[in-house]
């Protein structure tokens, strides 16, 4: 388990990296809000064209969408390398390797929350205003962080001895932008698909975020606790396979 | 304490590197050929509580994997590693240092990474630094320092560390002439409070100076060990 001083340590690395993030430039940070921005707008304007008939609020749904992806891609790529990215530490001091994988998921994490706030001025400005059920949402955002932490573990793991698993990994990550509900709402989906649609747990988790935000209703019980079972296990997976790597790490890299 | 009863340490050296999962799939039945090589091969020895243990011996002869060992970065194929006290678990100084950051920041990443909390460093701050005799470029980017102020700083925290036994991998008597007999100062010191240090250097003098007694490691078993002036001499020649 983690101790107070490996937690103090994950936060330490995980601030110093997200400062050096944008430490090269001056519009660095801003770059990191815009491109969501921008990708949103290529989107709107595309899909708003394609689309016969009108979706209720789809910037929002699309603008949520697109960040909950952002954090979620950039956290597992970061999340596999940050033990090879690392590795003069591993090499010459001994510590939890974990703290490693933890820290570079909390840095994605507040670029994310940071998106998130953009996210909330222009629901504001949208006229979507503040409702009881937004307070929901911090489970999403909770699980999403679980899922991608679990994802980064068992890439990780792996990353060390299987160099090319990068490579793999994007082109996954590809197909999980269209097979997930990003750019476009759930609803979308033919029922009878569902089912299986919504085994991707990042499917549930963007859903519930547009549900809480965006219209103001909650899951029910059942369907919040499958979430959370399946991104709890992906977690619990994800660490064990780690562990199980772990000693032979320091060897391989 | 530390007591090291017959550990060994295997390393496997593929005749061809298998890094990808591309590679494993198309040459999945074709088994990989290695070579063993025993970086540590059977070693005992004990270490007194305050003694200065200095490790030398060849290229390739196990010393960097010992100390590893003895920091648990790597675990012992057999054997048993015993130690008695707070080991400070860095081989190298200046971990983690970053020349973006500044040399405070750099302070707490590197001393929370030798196991100092914030508060520990907080208290340590101003002594750190006039070590170092940094004063007055702590805000600086580390990136703009010498190379002797990046090694007086990183000598710094190291000292300042919390712990009984330091493992140390490079010579740890750093800058000029004045710096150094600031180090030896405090080395005397650690001594006086029964600290532990284990150090692999190819700097024969500051081992024959500062030891207690030193080890001699050649192919990954230690060939002697005992007086630092004998185990040079031994070193320096093998024929004898």
């Amino acid at each position: 388990m983690l101790t107070k001083k490996d937690i103090n340590l994950i936060k330490k690395i995980s601030f110093v990296d997200f400062k050096l993030r944008f430490n090269s430039s001056v519009l660095g940070f801003f770059w990191s809000l815009l491109n969501p921005l921008l990708m949103l707008t290529v989107l709107y304007v595309v899909f708003s064209l394609l689309m016969k008939s009108p979706i209720e609020h789809y910037q929002l749904i699309l603008l949520l969408g697109i960040i909950s992806w952002n954090f979620f891609s950039v956290c597992t790529m970061n999340g596999m390398t940050s033990i090879l990215n690392k590795a003069s530490l591993i090499n010459k001091a001994y510590f939890k390797k974990e703290i490693l994988v933890i820290a570079s998921c909390l840095t994605s994490f507040y670029s994310f929350l940071l998106n998130l706030i953009i996210f909330v001025f222009i629901m504001l400005i949208s006229g979507v205003n503040f409702h009881l059920t937004n307070l929901y949402f911090i489970i999403p955002l909770l699980l999403i962080f679980c899922l991608s932490l679990g994802i980064s573990f068992g890439l990780s793991a792996f990353y060390v001895k299987f160099r090319d698993l990068n490579q793999i990994w994007t082109v996954l990550l590809q197909a999980g932008f269209f097979l997930a509900p990003i750019i476009y709402p759930i609803s979308l989906i033919p029922e009878k698909y569902l089912k299986f649609y919504m085994l991707n747990p990042l499917s549930r988790i963007i859903t519930e975020s547009r549900d809480s935000l965006i219209f103001h209703s909650f899951p029910t019980f059942l369907i919040f606790l499958k979430t959370l079972i399946i991104c709890i296990s992906i977690l619990l997976i994800g660490y064990i396979l780690f562990k199980i790597r772990e000693p032979y790490m320091a060897e391989e890299l | 304490m530390i007591q090291v009863e017959n550990i060994t340490k295997k390393f496997k050296i593929p005749h061809e590197n298998r890094n990808t999962v591309f590679e494993s799939l198309i040459k999945m039945f074709k088994p990989i050929r290695y070579e063993i090589l025993n970086a540590v091969d059977n070693v005992s020895f004990r270490i007194r509580k305050g003694e200065f243990i200095g490790i030398i011996g060849k290229n390739g002869s196990g010393k960097s994997t010992l100390l590893k060992l003895l920091a648990g970065i790597i675990r012992p194929d057999s054997g048993k590693i015993k130690i008695n006290g707070e080991i400070i678990p860095f081989l190298e100084l200046g971990l983690g240092f970053n020349g973006e950051l500044t040399g405070k920041e750099n302070i707490y990443l590197n001393g929370m990474l030798l196991g100092l909390t914030k508060k520990e460093i907080d208290s340590r701050f101003l002594e750190i630094i006039s070590f170092a005799e940094l004063e007055n470029f702590i805000d600086t980017k580390l990136k703009k320092f010498s190379t002797g102020m990046h090694l007086r700083l990183a000598f710094s925290i190291a000292i300042h560390a919390k712990g009984d036994i330091y493992l140390i991998d490079e010579a740890i008597a750093v800058g000029d002439e004045e710096f150094k007999k600031k180090c030896y100062h405090v080395f005397e010191n650690f001594k006086k409070q029964g600290k532990t240090i284990i150090f692999v250097s190819h700097a024969l003098e500051s081992i024959e100076s500062m030891c207690d007694r030193a080890i001699l490691l050649e192919n990954g078993k230690i060939k002697n060990f005992g007086n630092p002036e004998e185990i040079v001499f031994e070193y320096l020649n093998p024929e004898v």
